[in-house]
């Protein structure tokens, strides 16, 4: 317990928290109800009562500020996490509930949340087409959704990576640089891994053909062989983290 | 953003009545119903405020498959918003209020998936907004 109450009051003091007063006092809420109360659930009213000031009457589905203060909550916390990269222990607010998870990144998972850091700058576009930037804008998110979602990665994008360069702690350990060349509906993605820590020296390169039928279909294709192939080139099997109960 | 949640702000969009400033002023209504302490930040006539908030919903919508500028966008309009005295913790009743909108104007047209896909997109834009506000405004205006 006193570890989860020292990891929130590091939190709730670093600036991304310190100017968002109500979003500080959600996540103390239930924090502190999940501490208090493992196995209780956390209902919507019961926040909207206790952080937002709502009255008894309070309907959710006419005044549904908690679930929009959670989705951004979540992503709060994410964009913590990208810049401070947690040495103990992460919070994490599962969607579609309120009850915390306290996800211990202690040993083993500590070493890798440091060394899978990859920083993914936009993708650029290699066409004479100034159009298929945005095609190279929206496969660069498709990557970074993908490879986001795999929890032993920590994945830095190009505006969390400015901020960075003005902080202490670790740098991205990885680069991922990738280019797109177009010619008609045939698409090609040239895709380069290099080892920052190491000089820069590239660890994987591959090329990626595909036909551009449905945008969208495309991307997340190529952004599925993408994650596929770095999860090879980095060594790291498929196993999902271990969790505090 | 994926290209479901993409979609499903795409529709319940259309699905509002074109160059129909109502539904706007009753996100207006409703926001200074929650929030009576952002009122004060309106000074212009609200018609051309519902005109503004209209004309920039119906952008951002237009370019959700562009991040690059979406982004750029969003964060210098966080930072406009912050020159002109927006608090951080106000930016959750406008999210509900523009919820209530759709809710209000679309009545069951729109579904929980839209409701969903409107709170995903809010929190990230929002978030942009205060990257904006932080990264852009001058120092001092981000609280």
């Amino acid at each position: 317990m006193a570890v989860v109450n020292q990891h929130l009051d590091q939190a709730l003091s670093s600036p991304l928290f310190r100017n968002a007063e109500r979003q500080s006092r959600f996540l103390r809420f239930v924090v502190d109800a999940a501490l208090q109360s493992p196995k209780a659930t956390i209902k919507e009213f019961d926040i909207a009562i206790a952080v937002y000031n709502r009255r008894a009457d309070y309907d959710p589905r006419t005044d549904p500020i908690v679930r929009v203060e959670a989705a951004r909550l979540r992503a709060r916390l994410r964009e913590y996490y990208e810049a401070m990269p947690p040495d103990r222990m992460r919070i994490d607010i599962p969607k579609g509930r309120y009850v915390p998870e306290f996800i211990p990144v202690e040993g083993e998972l500590a070493h890798v949340a440091s060394d899978l850091s990859i920083l993914v700058p936009l993708f650029r576009s290699l066409s004479p087409d100034p159009g298929d930037q945005n095609f190279c804008d929206g496969l660069t998110e498709e990557v970074i959704h993908k490879l986001a979602q795999d929890r032993r990665l920590r994945v830095i994008t190009q505006s969390v990576a400015a901020w960075l360069e003005h902080r202490e702690g670790p740098k991205p350990h990885y680069l991922l640089e990738a280019s797109v060349r177009r010619a008609g509906a045939e698409i090609r993605l040239t895709l380069h891994l290099m080892e920052l820590s190491g000089g820069g020296s590239m660890l994987f390169s591959n090329v990626y053909q595909a036909t551009m039928d449905d945008i969208f279909a495309t991307q997340e294709r190529l952004a599925e062989r993408v994650h596929g192939d770095l999860s090879a080139a980095l060594h790291i099997d498929n196993e999902g983290s271990e969790r505090i109960q | 953003m994926d290209s479901t949640t993409i979609r499903h702000l795409q529709e319940s969009i259309a699905l509002l009545p074109m160059g129909d400033l109502a539904p706007v002023g009753e996100f207006y209504r409703r926001l200074f119903e929650l929030a009576p302490e952002v009122r004060p930040l309106f000074k212009r006539d609200m018609d051309l405020q519902a005109k503004k908030f209209s004309d920039t919903l119906a952008w951002v919508i237009a370019h959700l498959e562009r991040p690059h500028e979406l982004c750029q966008q969003l964060r210098t309009l966080g930072a406009r918003h912050s020159g002109f005295g927006v608090k951080i913790d106000q930016y959750a009743p406008v999210g509900s209020a523009l919820i209530w909108m759709f809710q209000q104007t679309l009545g069951d047209r729109f579904t929980l998936e839209m409701e969903e896909a409107w709170v995903e997109f809010y929190a990230f834009a929002s978030l942009e907004m205060e990257r904006g506000s932080r990264e852009l405004a001058p120092s001092g205006a981000h609280r």
